[in-house]
């Protein structure tokens, strides 16, 4: 009845609950008792307390089935769609603006400056947290307001996946966790397989900022879907988001650009037409200069998962003609 | 005899009437917020524990009682802190921030949130201590001249200000990621991040320097009347002058390290009480600590209140209200 789970942490390490199962047990004697009955009747739900260790190695503790969940930033809640369990979700950070429908949900201020009084009000069982970018300290006074606070902190594409699965766990939704992440990484292994013997990896420039020229730097998701989706980021470095110099751009002499979708419609016409004007520009030349959807690479969602295929076809469009 | 009855009257029909203002202020800022917002309710949860609603219990006690009282501390420092420089310095367009502790605690806050330190204690520390040092810098730049020799205090304040923000605008400029955000709201000033703890260690340092301004108000009076007069009367113009600064400057760079720039307060408040109350310190100290505290209070109830999906920064706030009730004061005065 009652689990002791070994849970990993983000780095795939097992890490077993400090409790001890005895400990546990008596802790939970009376629980039990009351728990058996009701369970009897069938709402046993969220009666047991589980002590899990989050991504940070904090231990929380968590009902078995949380139902008033509360996501800090726009990837939890969308992980939390992704899982299908948004029937638990009672609030979310603003911005959460995928699924669409999520932006119907009560707003509990920017991941980076969160409302705590809204937060307390809506009653949560669990939030839901996210290393960067939430505040240490609102994070720090939520657990002593005895609101559970569960982090998460992904940090490339196979934590972003042991994400969705501690997730999983955490929302009682495991089956569902682990058939996602299944298909997850079926969908890499194919882009993986599919890519295993270009000879040649064209030097891409990622564009995420337009003026200044701010591109994504080698501790970056956009950074590995680039070289994943077999290229070169030219803008690779220690610097996280380095800033570039026209001049610089076109000495690094990019075969592709791809301008993240902060500049939209016009806009992007506009930067595309400003680096057209460049004929020794190779990417100019061959005419690849592309838009794409910011959230796609910079989001640690499984939606990563659909940037990296379209980055794979803009980059090796000889590979992927044939596929739709 | 009959002078001395009138300022009584005077100064404690002032005293009553900001306190119930301040008292309300306080109030309507523990009744207000993003959730709950009715006055009873509120009143019912912190009253009635067995009652009322728990959860309204602790948003009122444990987040917006540590708040009301960061503001109540932060508006009194910031606007006695005003009406010392001004006085001080004999210039209408001095603010606390004047002496440059707002551009050396700037930069002693960015350092410590770029460094990743937690809001309280580490950022704090390195701010206060960014204000300290630039005080420490002010002083010895004037020291050996004639103490407090306005101008060249005034433009070396101003001087060290525009230099700390060229450094401030050099290390967001640096900044990048999400630190950028906790910047920024440093910068417009925040009360959100505030605890019981805090509040009352803040509101424990700033005691016994507001009650040294009030003990050196009719001083202050005096000095005002000019060098010569102070002198004959006996002033040590140097010492309480030095004393005041030290004091003042001490007292702000305190609230500054814990809730960001918060502007204008110290500015409109003392000029907005002197409009009306007329140049007595003694009145006006007093009267400071009570109309800022409120002034602040409320001005973190709009700040909490008014946006539908999350806060601003209180900073804006005051600013945005200040500036035209300042103006409206000032042309009702003339």
């Amino acid at each position: 009845m009652l689990k002791q789970s070994i849970y990993r942490d983000a780095y795939g390490h097992p890490q077993s609950s400090c409790l001890t199962f005895a400990g546990i047990w008596a802790h939970h004697m009376k629980f039990l008792i009351v728990g058996m009955v009701l369970a009897f009747f069938g709402f046993a739900d969220g009666l047991y307390a589980r002590t899990l260790l989050d991504q940070l190695g904090r231990q929380v503790a968590v009902g078995d089935s949380p139902q008033r969940v509360i996501a800090l930033a726009p990837n939890i809640t969308e992980i939390v769609y992704t899982l299908g369990q948004q029937h638990r979700l009672i609030g979310v950070s603003q911005f959460s603006d995928y699924p669409p429908e999520a932006k119907l949900l009560p707003k509990v201020g920017s991941y980076a400056h969160l409302d705590l009084e809204k937060i307390v009000s809506l009653q949560p069982d669990l939030c839901i947290a996210i290393k960067d970018g939430n505040p240490k300290e609102v994070a720090m006074r939520l657990a002593a307001l005895h609101v559970p606070v569960y982090v998460v902190n992904p940090k490339d594409l196979d934590t972003v996946l042991n994400t969705v699965l501690d997730i999983g766990r955490l929302l009682n939704a495991e089956g569902n966790a682990k058939e996602v992440v299944g298909m997850l990484k079926s969908r890499i292994k194919t882009i993986d397989a599919s890519l295993s013997q270009i000879k040649h990896r064209p030097r891409v420039f990622v564009q995420i900022g337009i003026s200044p020229i701010v591109s994504a730097g080698s501790h970056t998701f956009i950074h590995e879907l680039v070289e994943r989706a077999g290229g070169i980021n030219v803008a690779k470095g220690p610097v996280t988001y380095p800033r570039f110099s026209r001049e610089q751009v076109l000495s690094m002499a990019p075969d592709v650009i791809v301008i993240t979708s902060m500049a939209r419609g016009a806009l992007f016409q506009e930067v595309k037409d400003e680096w057209m004007k460049w004929q020794s520009l190779p990417a100019a030349r061959e005419n690849r200069i592309f838009i794409q959807d910011s959230n796609l690479c910079d989001r640690p969602t499984p939606r990563l998962v659909d940037g990296l295929e379209l980055l794979a076809r803009l980059i090796h469009p000889e590979i992927f003609k044939d596929s739709p | 005899m009959s002078g001395r009855g009138a300022f009584a009257k005077n100064f404690w029909l002032v005293m009553i009437v900001l306190s119930i203002l301040l008292v309300g202020a306080m109030l309507l800022g523990l009744c207000m917020g993003s959730s709950e917002r009715t006055v009873w309710a509120a009143l019912k949860a912190v009253f009635n524990p067995g009652e009322g609603d728990a959860t309204l219990r602790t948003i009122v006690l444990q987040i917006r009682l540590p708040r009301v009282l960061l503001a109540v501390a932060v508006g009194a420092a910031l606007s006695v802190g005003g009406l010392v420089f001004q006085a001080l310095l004999k210039n209408p367009l001095a603010e606390p921030y004047i002496l440059g502790i707002s551009g050396g605690s700037a930069i002693g806050a960015i350092v410590g949130i770029l460094m990743g330190f937690s809001r309280f204690p580490g950022v704090c520390t390195t701010a206060f201590s960014g204000s300290i040092a630039t005080l420490g810098l002010i002083l010895f730049m004037n020291a050996g001249r004639s103490i407090l020799k306005k101008e060249s205090l005034l433009l070396s304040g101003v001087m060290i200000n525009a230099f700390c923000s060229a450094v401030i605008m050099f290390l967001v400029s640096l900044t990048q990621d999400s630190r950028l955000h906790n910047i920024i709201f440093w910068l417009m000033g925040d009360l959100s991040q505030g605890n019981i703890q805090q509040a009352l260690i803040l509101m424990g340092l700033l005691l016994p320097c507001l009650f040294i301004v009030f003990f050196l108000s009719n001083t202050m009076n005096v000095l005002l009347l000019g060098e010569e007069i102070a002198h004959t009367a006996g002033i040590n113009i140097k010492q309480v002058s030095l004393t005041l600064l030290i004091v003042t400057s001490f007292m702000v760079s305190t609230t500054v390290s814990y809730c960001g720039l918060l502007g204008f307060v110290g500015l409109v408040m003392p000029h907005s009480l002197r409009l009306i109350l007329g140049p007595d310190h003694r009145i006006l100290v007093p009267a400071c600590i009570l109309g800022g505290s409120a002034f602040m209070v409320l001005c973190d109830v709009l700040a909490r209140t008014l946006p539908e999906q999350g806060e601003m920064p209180a900073g804006v706030i005051t600013a945005m209200i200040g500036a035209p009730l300042f103006i409206y004061l000032l042309r009702r005065s003339n």
